[in-house]
């Protein structure tokens, strides 16, 4: 693997962009979770109001 | 919405030049890299591993003039700003030590060799590790809002000795190190004018992505902190 790796190294350039998007990818999750809870909230809060 | 289109346009054609583009021993063409010794093709990281380390600068750098502004304002908009900054920096600060190890594999023969560069940047991560230690410790909201933003001005004081003088006036295997001759892969020496142009672009690119990603985040505080508000008043 390592020595493949090392004469095709164009793959590890692939790696490393997979890594930032990965990266990049989570942080999105998190905050997509943050955000779905502030919806829960406001439709917690629209309900309490009726 | 227009730069929206145009980080699309450029991360896609960063993204294509930074991979397909040929690496040649004598570049003619617009689109051909010179071939850097002891590198070739891995010289392509550098597209993507160092834009990671420059975001992680400028998002510290935000946290740190938001920190600035909300303790001089009181506006908790501000410090919401400098937490989603920060955290982005901490996200892109992990990328940059990631990306690197996986290069200095293929370049330096091992994942992680306490090279001076690698040293200050775990040194970072711990610093700013502390931070959000800090901000969940905290229950109440301006309590934390100063003390973090007093704690993110102090740190990234810093940031500057760990970025820039530590890692060049030691030695080590980094390019830019104390002992580097310029036979290496050193930016201004090495890259030609099509390599310098893409990478420019990247940096461009990753910076306007950055930005976007960070408002996004900083609005979903911003707005969960009102909500809360209203919850509790209501």
């Amino acid at each position: 693997m390592e020595s493949f790796l090392s004469n095709n190294s164009i793959y590890i350039v692939m790696i490393i962009v997979l890594i930032v998007w990965g990266g990049i990818f989570f942080y999105l999750l998190s905050l997509d979770k943050r955000i779905k809870n502030v919806e829960k909230e406001i439709k917690n809060g629209e309900q309490n109001e009726k | 919405m227009i730069w929206k289109i145009i980080l699309f346009l450029l991360i896609s054609f960063v993204s294509i030049a930074g991979i397909a583009f040929p690496i040649v021993k004598n570049p003619q063409a617009w689109y051909e890299f010179p071939n850097i010794p002891g590198l070739e093709e891995n010289a392509k990281i550098i597209f993507f591993h160092v834009p990671t380390a420059w975001l992680t600068l400028i998002a510290f750098l935000m946290s740190t003039v938001f920190s600035f502004k909300y303790l001089k304002n009181k506006n908790m908009d501000d410090d919401a700003k400098a937490y989603a900054a920060a955290q982005l920096g901490m996200v892109f600060c992990i990328l940059a030590t990631v990306t690197g190890a996986v290069w200095a594999k293929f370049a330096w023969g091992a994942f992680w060799s306490w090279d001076p560069r690698q040293t200050s940047i775990f040194a970072l991560l711990l610093i700013y590790g502390a931070l959000f230690a800090l901000r969940s410790s905290i229950e109440s909201e301006e309590k934390r809002a100063t003390l973090s933003s007093v704690y993110s001005m102090i740190a990234f004081v810093t940031v500057p000795f760990f970025i820039f003088i530590m890692p060049r006036i030691m030695k080590g295997l980094h390019p830019g190190s104390a002992d580097d001759t310029g036979a290496g892969p050193i930016v201004n020496f090495q890259m030609n004018s099509s390599m310098l142009f893409i990478f420019v672009l990247s940096l461009i690119g990753f910076t306007i992505l950055y930005y976007w990603m960070w408002q996004v985040s900083y609005k979903s505080v911003i707005y969960r902190d009102k909500l809360n508000k209203n919850l509790i008043r209501g």
